[in-house]
């Protein structure tokens, strides 16, 4: 797997640069590629979610805005340009900070958030070559990075001095900290079985035995332990009981405005891409494709296996798993404290430590 | 332990159930989506709100309008306007010119040319004084009591804060320097330099060129104005209430939409049907049952009203006899001649019309000999009265046939009614449904007999529609059935 940060340095490499000079270079087009990727997965993931919202709840969603008089027809994508405006409106709104407020923490706190999200998509593999850079423990730096925001989550709290806020962010570090052990257990099963924390050797694992999903029921449960902790672990409905408007405003966020506001919406739409990439890769075979579990397709198929359509199945797979975190948050009312603490520590937490154990015997008897 | 694991496997099936759910609806969005999208449909206005004919209410303070036909620039409502948003100009032709100004619905001789007359609704406070001390009572309130004259106008929003000014004056610049108001003209055109000027210091892009500018105060004026003079003479046969007969809400709201905007440019009935089914298929939701009742709509009036006629006189065979002949040309009012264009050729019309009514004489011939005499007989002109004429000539014909066959009369209506008894009844009570002992299946009865009654349909008809639609319900049941075997029996 070569990464392209690896690719960019080797065709420079003729200009006879100082290293100085390249690595500055070559960061800010990968921090600017990752910076587009947020962007328009949040300006995309926000529509889809605003359409599917009103769909399951019998409504039109936006209906009325277009790009520059291109409105998408009347139905799905009827209001085309709507996020977008929305994002040009957040940008240049009043950015309000209370006066009581610790300023430079509450400054501090969603660039902190966003760095967690931003520094992810650095070892996160789009396809079999497109990741900036390649970790060989690629898996434990993400799950590594995904936890920082947690702590510009007690920041932007703490230092709104607003009691909404304070409660939400308490409750959000309960709840990631407490998810973090079934997300870990759970990929640490997959770890054992593939031997390598390198998404690549993982990926390849799957290539030459099965996919993880399939592999064994643990593996099997173990994926769904997974989902549905990176749901909780992503703050959204129906664990959504740090920012539950309907009790604490809008939790953590709720003195933020403006820019810094965009900031912790566009890491919350980046954080469900990362997981879901990370739960398709992991699990679900990552580029691999689909045909490949039924050895019944001619040859000629095979071209939906290449290297060139590895990123349109990384993103399929990753797609359909955003679309059912949406789908669950306009199922499912949202579970109280307890039940949430109950879900984790009493159901996830044995089921996985059980499957853990249970996949080391399979393997040493298949 | 056990508890346990049976709380997860409830907890998986209801998590299930749920998603099922979402996803159903998720799927089957066309039929079951609730959004009406404000301004671009409309659910369709139902005829009585809250249970009173219009003519119940004291007032319904809508919107303010101008019959500018019947003004005669008395300025009494500019006088009593205690927010001064109406502002009436006017031009007064020099005695020895021959300028005829019209003549109003009252009879009373115009003197002067209206040349604007604006009412600005965003300052109108909607007191109503201006009404009262109108001597001709051409400015009122839409809708309510005055439904007749105007229909209610729930909605005049606009985008610009100049589309509340409504210009109601007609008056065409030509008609103004006939009548000597050129230095008005100048006036006028004056202003109108001046603000386009004030636009353009304001560094705005001089896309309002003074024409523009005059524009939509023209248009406004005329889009308000066109509705007094050019839906009169479709109110006979088709108006808006003929698309009652659409069943679907949706449809029918998209329907009156176009209607109303194809009545509003001053479109003929043949424009007005094709925009109506333009709309329709434009929305995707033209069936065939809707395309009948545009079909029906789009027959030529004439022979649309002789069927009708027809048919009663058939039916009510005794009593046509006894009608008065005079109904017939009961029909042929003053503001039906408000169709024509020309203003001249209006006032000349209506003073014949008024004359006829005087002395007696047949309305329609004395209005085409004025007009005739006057040159001012168009062929709108003449066709609109030989409208009226052929409308009048026809229910004359089968009383006149009944009058030959009048020996035989009542042999010939007891063998109609031997053979089809049914014909001859007239359309029963609604109150005769009372019978139905299932309140759903009542109600049900009762829509389907309100439907039919609007869409005039005959006893048999009427049953006939009964029954299917119970039928296809599931509710028509014996006592119902006999119910209406009682009625289509005439009992």
């Amino acid at each position: 797997m070569t990464s392209i940060v690896d690719s960019l340095v080797k065709s420079f490499s003729s200009f006879n640069l100082d290293i100085a000079v390249l690595l500055p270079v070559i960061t800010l087009i990968g921090g600017t590629v990752i910076f587009l990727i947020m962007a328009v997965n949040a300006l995309i993931a926000v529509y889809f979610e605003r359409k599917i919202s009103a769909f399951m709840q019998d409504r039109l969603g936006p209906m009325e805005v277009g790009i520059f008089g291109f409105k998408g027809g009347k139905k799905f994508w009827g209001g085309i340009g709507q996020t977008l405006a929305d994002a040009i409106k957040l940008l240049v709104k009043e950015d309000i900070l209370p006066n009581n407020a610790d300023k430079f923490l509450m400054i501090l706190a969603p660039f902190i958030i966003f760095t967690g999200a931003f520094l992810t998509f650095i070892g996160l593999p789009f396809a079999q070559n497109i990741v900036i850079s390649d970790f060989n423990i690629g898996i434990f730096y993400i799950f590594a990075m995904s936890s920082i925001g947690v702590i510009g989550v007690i920041l932007a709290g703490w230092s709104s001095n607003n009691k909404w806020s304070l409660y939400g962010s308490m409750r959000a570090a309960a709840q990631i900290i407490s998810y973090e052990i079934p997300i870990g257990l759970s990929l640490l099963l997959v770890v054992l079985v593939a031997g390598s924390l390198h998404l690549g050797d993982i990926v390849q694992w799957q290539a030459d035995h099965r996919w993880f999903i399939f592999h064994s029921p643990f593996t099997f449960l173990a994926f769904f332990i997974f989902y549905i902790s990176t749901i909780a672990e992503t703050n959204r409905t129906p664990f959504d009981i740090p920012e539950a408007e309907s009790e604490l405003v809008a939790g953590w966020m709720t003195e933020y405005s403006g820019f810094r506001w965009a900031l912790f919406f566009l890491s919350e739409y980046a954080n469900m891409l990362i997981v879901s990439i990370v739960a398709s890769i992991v699990f679900l075979g990552g580029w691999l494709s689909p045909l490949q579990i039924f050895n019944i397709f001619p040859d000629s198929w095979l071209i939906l296996d290449g290297p060139a359509i590895g990123l349109f199945w990384v993103l399929f797979k990753a797609v359909i798993l955003i679309f059912i975190m949406m789908w669950f948050r306009w199922t499912f009312p949202r579970l109280r404290v307890d039940q949430l603490m109950y879900l984790c520590w009493k159901v996830f937490i044995p089921f996985a430590l059980a499957n853990l154990f249970l996949v080391s015997l399979w393997e040493l008897i298949f | 332990m056990s508890e346990y694991f049976s709380n997860i496997i409830y907890g998986v099936k209801s998590f299930l159930t749920g998603m099922k759910l979402t996803l159903d609806h998720f799927n089957n969005k066309k039929e079951r989506v609730a959004t009406l999208q404000y301004p671009h449909e409309k659910w369709p206005i139902p005829e009585r709100n809250i249970g009173f004919d219009h003519a119940e209410y004291n007032l319904i303070r809508s919107r303010l309008h101008v019959d500018i036909d019947d003004c005669i620039s008395c300025m009494q409502c500019e006088k009593f306007c205690p927010v001064d948003c109406i502002k009436i100009d006017f031009i007064k032709p020099p005695k020895d010119s021959d300028v005829d100004c019209g003549i109003t619905s009252n009879d009373t001789q115009k003197k002067m040319i209206v040349s604007r007359f604006t009412i600005d609704m965003s300052e109108c406070m909607y007191c109503n004084l201006c009404v009262f001390p109108c001597p001709e009572e051409c400015i009122y309130m839409v809708g309510g009591p005055n439904a007749e004259k105007h229909e209610i106008d729930y909605e005049f929003s606009q985008y610009k804060r100049d589309g509340m000014i409504f210009e109601f004056a007609d008056a065409t610049d030509d008609m103004i320097r006939d009548a000597g108001g050129d230095k008005w003209l100048e006036q006028r055109d004056a202003k109108l330099k001046k603000n386009s000027e004030g636009v353009e210091l304001m560094g705005i892009v001089p896309e309002a060129t003074p024409v523009q500018v005059a524009a939509p105060v023209l248009e406004t004026g005329t889009a308000a104005a066109k509705p007094v003079t050019a839906v009169k003479p479709l109110g006979g046969e088709f108006d808006i209430k003929s698309l009652n007969g659409i069943a679907d809400k949706m449809c029918r709201g998209i329907a009156k939409k176009a209607f109303m905007a194809a009545k509003r440019a001053g479109k003929d009935t043949t424009a007005i049907l094709a925009d109506v089914a333009q709309a329709l298929s434009d929305a995707g939701k033209m069936t065939e049952d809707i395309q009948s009742i545009l079909d029906g709509l789009s027959a030529p009036s004439p022979e649309a009203v002789t069927p009708v006629v027809e048919t009663e006189g058939a039916t009510k065979a005794e009593s046509v006899a006894e009608v008065p002949p005079t109904t017939e040309v009961k029909e042929f009012d003053i503001k039906d001649l408000n169709v024509i264009e020309d203003k001249m050729a209006r006032g000349t019309a209506k003073k014949a019309f008024l004359a006829a009514k005087r002395s007696g004489e047949d309305k329609v011939e004395a209005v085409r000999k004025a007009l005739g005499d006057a040159g001012k007989l168009d062929v709108a002109a003449e066709k609109l009265l030989n409208s009226f004429t052929s409308a009048a000539a026809e229910p004359s014909q089968p009383t006149a046939v009944e009058k030959t066959a009048e020996p035989t009369e009542e042999a010939a209506a007891e063998s109609l009614a031997a053979s089809e008894p049914a014909e001859d009844l007239p359309l029963f009570e609604i109150a005769e449904l009372n019978g139905i002992d299932d309140k759903m299946t009542r109600g049900m009865a009762k829509k389907i007999y309100m439907a039919g009654k609007r869409a005039d349909k005959s006893r048999t008809e009427v049953i006939a529609d009964l029954r299917a639609g119970l039928t296809e319900a599931g509710k028509l049941d014996d006592a119902t059935a006999a119910i209406l075997n009682n009625l289509e029996s005439g009992n």
